[in-house]
């Protein structure tokens, strides 16, 4: 595994896709590999992206090699099942920028979460729809234009209206981690990728305890 | 002291009569003059017309001859999609990861896209306020013209997969931006600023930049203070400090910083160059004028010691900012000293 590991952590997706089949011929099962194998190369890449030396191009590389991994263990596309908890993530409407959400997308799926992905351009309605089909724990929104916030504003509200209170809305992005959570009425803003997934995941460990 | 002698003096670390106020304000203008943005991007007179409207409205120290950052890569063949208030974004790239950079040519200011209606602007902005106010202009740094030819994704995939034909696309950068620098500085602007967020450590690691960014930013800024640009600027935004050291080498005379960096810090990394920054750009929609009163004011004090500063926004003051903010950092760099 630490082959795997040491792959994904150089964003060697040939190479990490490599040992992925490797590991598989050796009748290693796919969620072992996501367990020992992904996660452990997202969490020390999580040590390693503080905020100061958090960039996109590592951060993509390591992304590209997980999904290529996540494409061989599920080809059918089925989501790995570690019962983990769910999020929706989108662009909201108005903002057609997508790489922090794609970014942040490829780092919730080498945690093994499930992460719905809801594309840009998304209106609030799609997204409070999602949130409610999906049962997600969480609805995540990247910002890159600050005219987008008054559509962030109005992600609670929306899920209330349906009682989906207890879905928690994280922000993220240039413009919108310039704002505090209570300017943006949401319940965290994340600064980086891994920030926000840091925030999930004791999320995720109050909903298992 | 008129506002070209004191953006001069600040950069020279000579005596100042005021800190000179430097908001980054572009497309405001159209905004702040009730036009649609994509008739102030498209039209250079209209541009003209709104930044000398809102220098006037603001009494600011510089005017800019600024569309987007979509001008290169339409010039080059992209498509954009324009929208009424928002800027344009690239609907579909001129290269991709089958389409090598030998198939383009660099533009001609003179004809390409809009390159000549931001020419029109910089030769009315110098003419009707050159005198009194510097004229800066726009062009993308290598790595952000890069991204915006392939888009971001592609092009950071082919940094790492195919460096040699990523180093071709990076030195065509640099070729149009020289070529479309020296346009504008034959139309009339001051100095072109070199925008290049791509470069930032937010999206590349400070060694990417030493060695594939910084040789290159040295050929563009040589060629404008060959062609007598009055300075170089260098306006990258985000987590800068490993790679402002850098700045003084790229030839750069004057450096952005963004509110990740704290003035201190950046006085630090760059004791002999004046520095510009670094107001957070959300704060003049959402903070109150007496908010921004505050943080300019204390910006102004942190380098009353040591000069060499243009009191700015770390990033653009945004389309929707509230005007008074804006008068409000004006009103301070005027309170200060």
């Amino acid at each position: 595994m630490d082959k795997l590991v040491e792959t994904l952590l150089q964003g060697d997706h040939v190479g990490a896709l490599s040992e992925a089949r490797r590991l598989l011929a050796l009748g290693i099962a796919p969620e072992r590999i996501v367990t020992d194998g992904m996660e452990t190369a997202m969490r020390r890449l999580d040590d390693k992206c503080t905020v100061e030396s958090f960039n996109l191009l590592e951060i993509m590389l390591a992304g590209r090699a997980v999904s290529a991994v996540v494409n061989e263990l599920y080809p059918e596309g089925a989501p790995p099942a570690q019962g983990r908890a769910t999020f929706v993530i989108a662009s909201l409407e108005g903002d057609i920028h997508d790489l922090g959400k794609n970014v942040t997308r490829m780092v919730l799926i080498g945690k093994g979460y499930r992460v719905v992905d809801l594309g840009k351009d998304c209106p609030v309605e799609t997204l409070v729809n999602a949130a409610e089909r999906e049962h997600a724990d969480a609805v995540l929104v990247s910002g890159l234009i600050t005219p987008v916030i008054p559509q962030v504003r109005k992600l609670r509200p929306a899920l209330a209206a349906r009682g989906l209170d207890g879905i928690k809305v994280v922000a993220g992005g240039a413009a919108l981690k310039q704002a505090t959570a209570e300017e943006l009425n949401v319940d965290y803003v994340a600064e980086t990728a891994f920030d926000g997934a840091r925030y999930l995941e004791q999320l995720a460990r109050r909903k298992t305890e | 002291m008129n506002s070209l002698e004191r953006v001069k003096a600040a950069i020279a670390f000579a005596p100042v009569d005021r800190t000179p106020a430097v908001p980054q304000l572009f497309g405001h203008a159209a905004v702040l003059a009730g036009m649609a943005l994509e008739d102030y991007l498209r039209d250079g007179e209209r541009l003209a017309r709104c930044q000398i409207e809102a220098y006037r409205h603001y009494g600011h120290d510089m005017v800019f001859a600024f569309m987007d950052f979509s001008v290169e890569t339409e010039a080059l063949g992209s498509l954009l999609q324009y929208r009424a208030d928002q800027y344009p974004d690239v609907a579909s790239y001129v290269l991709t990861p089958e389409r090598d950079v030998s198939a383009l040519a660099v533009p001609d200011p003179a004809v390409a896209g809009r390159m000549p209606e931001l020419l029109r602007a910089a030769s009315i902005l110098r003419r009707e306020a050159g005198d009194e106010a510097p004229v800066a202009g726009c062009v993308l740094g290598p790595m952000t013209l890069a991204t915006q030819l392939l888009g971001i994704e592609t092009a950071l995939y082919l940094a790492v997969d195919d460096p040699a034909r990523f180093e071709n696309v990076l030195d065509f950068a640099v070729e149009v931006a020289v070529r479309y620098g020296l346009a504008q500085i034959g139309a009339g602007v001051h100095l072109p600023i070199v925008f290049d967020p791509a470069a930032s450590p937010a999206v590349v690691p400070p060694q990417f930049f030493r060695e594939r960014l910084l040789p290159r930013l040295k050929k563009v800024f040589a060629a404008y203070r060959a062609a007598g640009a009055l300075a170089n600027w260098l306006n990258i935004t985000g987590p800068t400090a490993p790679i402002l050291p850098w700045y003084p080498e790229a030839g750069a005379d004057i450096a952005n910083f963004d509110y990740y960096v704290d003035a201190a810090e950046a006085q630090k990394l760059l004791p002999a160059t004046c520095l510009d920054g670094n107001l957070k750009s959300l704060s003049f929609v959402d903070a109150s004028p007496a908010e921004i009163a505050a943080a300019a004011g204390a910006l102004v004090a942190a380098f009353a010691g040591r000069g060499g500063f243009l009191l700015s926004s770390g990033c653009e003051i945004p389309l929707e900012a509230k005007p008074e903010n804006v008068a409000a950092l004006v009103s301070a760099a005027r309170a200060g000293t």
